[in-house]
């Protein structure tokens, strides 16, 4: 039960991705709330900034208030308290919204919302109007190419594919150019294999353009896939704002690190500077500020495990998942943890097991004042 | 999370409100105003209509309710089982072609029947040369007589919802029933039938309100029922207290039977399976099958639109021999067309707020205002008449007698005919279009006429045709409220027909059955596209 494997390195995102500190902020939110009707609140005091070029991701389970912080920075919402500025301009706040059609965003939405009785370069050139025809042909050839479409101008919407039908929403957003792009989960209408695909394209053509960008999405692939920076939201309020790799490996609430990939929480006591589970002792980290009695959380792929003939833990399910086995441990208390195997390493159940455990970074919640998902 | 951020859009208050509150009130006062007529009539009217007319016109109007429901039953599941389930040379036509006895008004096809099963005519006629020349037919002028003609006029409500709840039946409902065991008969009986409930029972309930408020048929044949009396009682006698009572009765029935198919066509929408599901499959038929499946189909349709239509072609062209089709002929045609070119169009202009403002800001108030403004629908014609025959009299006698008055009556009494149609053409214009044009910069006015309106502009249309052509056929409240001297098709037919001048008043109907096919397509195409 010692902490074996080399320190797993967290992987560093490519130059551009890396977070940006001196380029220039082109969206901010300060402590926007947004109310339905009377009292209800959709979102509460969410602060927070995307700097330019950069992508980042609204993320939370349905209900969270992400479609309506996108809402709001599109200027569909009012706002009840707080202040958006879009490129250093003050857009919204309380009893002040310049209007939707005034901010230069472009926004794709979820359906497409393609105008149908339209060509497709007609849809292109629906925010163009201020430029001469000429001029007008030239950026819808533009854009058309970069989506890879050059040869669909003349169809109508419902002549294309799902897929086809996205990245003419895409075209048209951008065709503008707008200062910040707004995408509310531009992958839910697309089946499957296509969304991997074309969540790659998107992103380099993001990159490509340098295309400030806001992502709303529920999956946690799509936005560790996408983003620089991940915003989760619960319950209309911001529970953390950072890189995919932290979010997922430091999540700052039991929330977050339930939500972006599966966990396990021990409870376990500090003492002297080490913390005691069921299933070893881990080093706690120096930033840690809470009581003694504490809960640890483990990630699947932290969990190794050993058929050993007199271990007191043991296999009770096994679940193949192609490229791994997820395997639920039963361990003596009754409580499970759950472990992930390469593919080809199969136990039968009820095998008994010793778990090897790395500890690099772990997690700590204070038990006294977080409430726990079930799982 | 859609319908919360939806109603977090549509929060702000709008000017368009008061407008959508003045016409739903405007539309709502005559059928208020014929309920205080009738509850402040005097008790003394009540007891005399109790002694005297009341149970026979009750009891006529809910027998012929019941054997026209009986029949259309019969006659429309029978028939849309029959194009569904099985394939035969020519079905595709047959599917289409079972909708046309409703391009013919009720009066139209009273007036043909009391022609061919009157005394000596050619049901006579062909009768006795089989039967021995002692052998009558049924009376036209009787309740079989007429529960015949309201039959063979209304079926298709029935046939039209059944086909499309079978059009819709998830098969795998029928398997799983097999697969329990279940005999023929049982899956039919305990699945089938139990699943198209709500579809036949929402055809039914149509074709009810519809014989309830029909004056065409029952007034040619000279069958007693309430919608009847309320005409008689304003005619004979210009007795507005009496006919009020009446009215305030058929508002009741027609009321009942709108609640009863709304609740119906709710339900039924929770019988279908969405997603992805596999239809019945057709059974195709040995050349035995489909003959007689086809003489079936022929002997209905045949006596529903094809033999009055052809009679209607004969008696026309003899009619036009004679020289009917002069000047004044083409005045009533004029009249026809102008009257009702003009209340279509000023009840879609006057719908159309209304439709907007329910669609895109769904707040109670507006709906409330929508309802109201349906209210029309259970206002039978000649109560719709009546209603207006009273308040131009009070609150306005310098109009009354004029055009104004008529074209009042045909807005109230059709607006929600056409609200049906503008509603779902705005609601089918995802409010995400608009959003997206104006992030795309452009203000909402500018929106409005390059997203919303081009895309409404079907439903816009559809809305229109309907309403000038239901305007087109309509009977009693123009009877009752025309100007002096002015006459429509309409009313030439109805006036020709009571005088048995069949030859004279078959141009005119020809015209009206005619002019009725598009809107019966419109009506097609939409239910096609549902299915």
């Amino acid at each position: 039960m010692t902490p074996t494997k080399q320190d797993k390195t967290v992987r560093v995102k490519d130059a551009q991705g890396a977070v940006p500190s001196q380029r220039p902020t082109v969206l901010e939110l300060r402590g926007v709330s947004c109310v339905y009707g009377r009292d209800r609140s959709a979102i509460t005091d969410i602060s927070l900034g995307a700097q330019e070029g950069e992508i980042l991701c609204l993320l939370g389970p349905s209900g969270c208030g992400k479609t309506t912080t996108l809402r709001a920075i599109a200027g569909f919402e009012p706002v009840s308290t707080g202040e958006i500025s879009l490129g250093g301009r003050l857009v919204s706040s309380p009893g002040f919204r310049v209007p939707a059609e005034e901010r230069r965003v472009g926004m794709v939405f979820q359906e497409y919302a393609l105008f149908p009785h339209l060509r497709v370069a007609e849809n292109v050139a629906f925010g163009l109007q201020h430029l001469s025809r000429d001029a007008q042909q030239a950026q819808v050839r533009h854009m058309l190419e970069l989506v890879g479409l050059p040869d669909l101008a003349r169809r109508y919407p419902h002549e294309l594919s799902g897929g086809q039908q996205q990245r003419v929403a895409l075209a048209r957003a951008l065709a503008q150019q707008p200062v910040i792009l707004l995408l509310d989960e531009p992958f839910s209408n697309l089946d499957p294999d296509m969304a991997g695909k074309m969540r790659q394209d998107l992103h380099d053509l993001l990159r490509h353009t340098k295309t400030t960008t806001i992502l709303v999405t529920h999956d946690h692939d799509e936005a560790f896939a996408m983003a620089d920076r991940i915003a989760v939201l619960n319950d209309g309020r911001l529970e953390q704002m950072d890189t995919p790799e932290a979010i997922y490996h430091t999540p700052s609430t039991p929330f977050v690190a339930d939500f972006v990939g599966q966990a396990d929480f021990l409870p376990g006591t500090i003492e002297d500077g080490r913390v005691t589970t069921e299933i070893g002792e881990f080093p706690v980290h120096t930033a840690y500020r809470g009581g003694r009695d504490v809960v640890v959380m483990v990630r699947p792929d932290d969990v190794h495990i050993v058929p050993l003939v007199n271990a007191t833990a043991y296999i009770q399910a096994r679940l193949f998942h192609g490229s791994e086995n997820l395997y639920t441990i039963s361990l003596p208390s009754g409580r499970t943890v759950h472990s992930s195997e390469p593919s080809t390493t199969v136990y039968p159940v009820g095998t008994p097991v010793e778990l090897q455990v790395i500890a690099t970074h772990t997690v700590l919640f204070d038990r006294s004042r977080n409430h726990l998902p079930s799982s | 999370m859609t319908s919360a951020t939806a109603s977090l859009r549509h929060t702000l208050p709008h000017p368009l409100s008061l407008l959508a509150l003045g016409t739903a009130c405007l539309l709502a006062l005559p059928l208020s105003y014929v309920c205080y007529l009738a509850l402040t009539a005097d008790p003394a009217i009540w007891l005399r209509l109790w002694t005297t007319r009341l149970p026979e016109l009750l009891s006529n109007t809910a027998w012929l309710a019941a054997g026209v429901a009986a029949g259309t039953f019969l006659l429309g599941v029978s028939l849309a089982w029959v194009v569904v389930r099985f394939d035969f040379p020519g079905r595709r036509v047959w599917e289409w072609a079972l909708v046309l006895p409703l391009a013919m008004p009720t009066y139209v096809l009273a007036y043909v029947y009391s022609h061919v099963l009157g005394l000596g005519g050619p049901a006579e006629q062909i009768l006795q040369a089989f039967a021995g020349s002692d052998v009558r037919v049924m009376s036209p002028h009787s309740y079989a007589g007429v529960t015949l003609v309201m039959i063979l006029d209304t079926f298709p409500f029935v046939y039209l919802l059944t086909r499309a709840a079978l059009l819709n039946f998830n098969v795998s409902f029928d398997e799983v029933a097999r697969s329990c065991g279940a005999s023929r008969l049982r899956r039919l009986l305990g699945v089938m039938l139990p699943l198209l409930r709500p579809a036949i029972v929402a055809g039914l309930s149509l074709v009810i309100l519809y014989v309830v408020s029909d004056f065409g048929a029952v007034s040619l044949l000279r069958y007693q029922t309430l919608t009847y009396a309320v005409y008689q009682q304003l005619t004979g006698r210009y007795d507005t207290g009496a006919a009020s009572a009446l009215s305030i009765l058929l508002v009741l029935f027609a009321l009942l039977f709108l609640a009863a198919e709304r609740w119906f066509r709710e339900r039924s929408r929770f019988y279908q399976t969405s997603g992805r599901y596999r239809s019945l499959e057709r059974r195709a038929c040995g050349a035995l099958g489909a003959t007689l499946i086809t003489l079936y189909l022929s002997l209905v349709l045949g006596a529903a639109f094809l033999m009055p239509a052809w009679l209607l072609v004969r008696w026309s062209s003899s009619a036009l021999s004679q020289g009917v089709m002069d000047a004044r002929f083409f005045g009533f045609v004029w009249n026809s067309v102008s009257l009702s070119g003009l209340a279509a169009t000023a009840a879609v202009l006057i719908g159309l707020p209304l439709a907007y403002l329910v669609s895109r800001r769904p707040s109670r108030f507006h709906l409330l205002c929508l309802h109201t403004a349906y209210a029309g629908y259970v206002l039978p014609g000649p109560v719709a008449a009546l209603a207006l025959l009273v308040l131009f009299a009070q609150l306005a006698p310098w109009w009354y007698g004029t055009v104004l008055v008529l074209l009042c009556a045909y807005v109230v009494h059709f607006l929600p005919a056409g609200l049906q149609s503008l509603e779902p053409a705005l609601q089918q214009v995802n409010p995400n279009l608009e959003e997206a044009a104006r992030s795309l910069g452009e203000s909402p006015p500018r929106v409005l006429r390059r997203i919303t309106l081009p895309l409404i502009k079907n439903g816009f249309l559809a809305a229109w045709v309907l309403m000038f052509l239901q305007s087109m056929k309509e009977l009693p409240a123009t009877l009752l409220l025309r100007p002096v001297g002015f006459d429509t098709l309409a009313v030439r037919v109805w006036l020709e027909a009571s005088e048995e001048y069949y030859q004279l008043a078959a141009p005119s109907a020809l015209l009206i059955v005619l002019l009725a096919l598009p809107a019966l397509w419109l009506l097609v195409t939409k239910d096609w596209r549902a299915a």
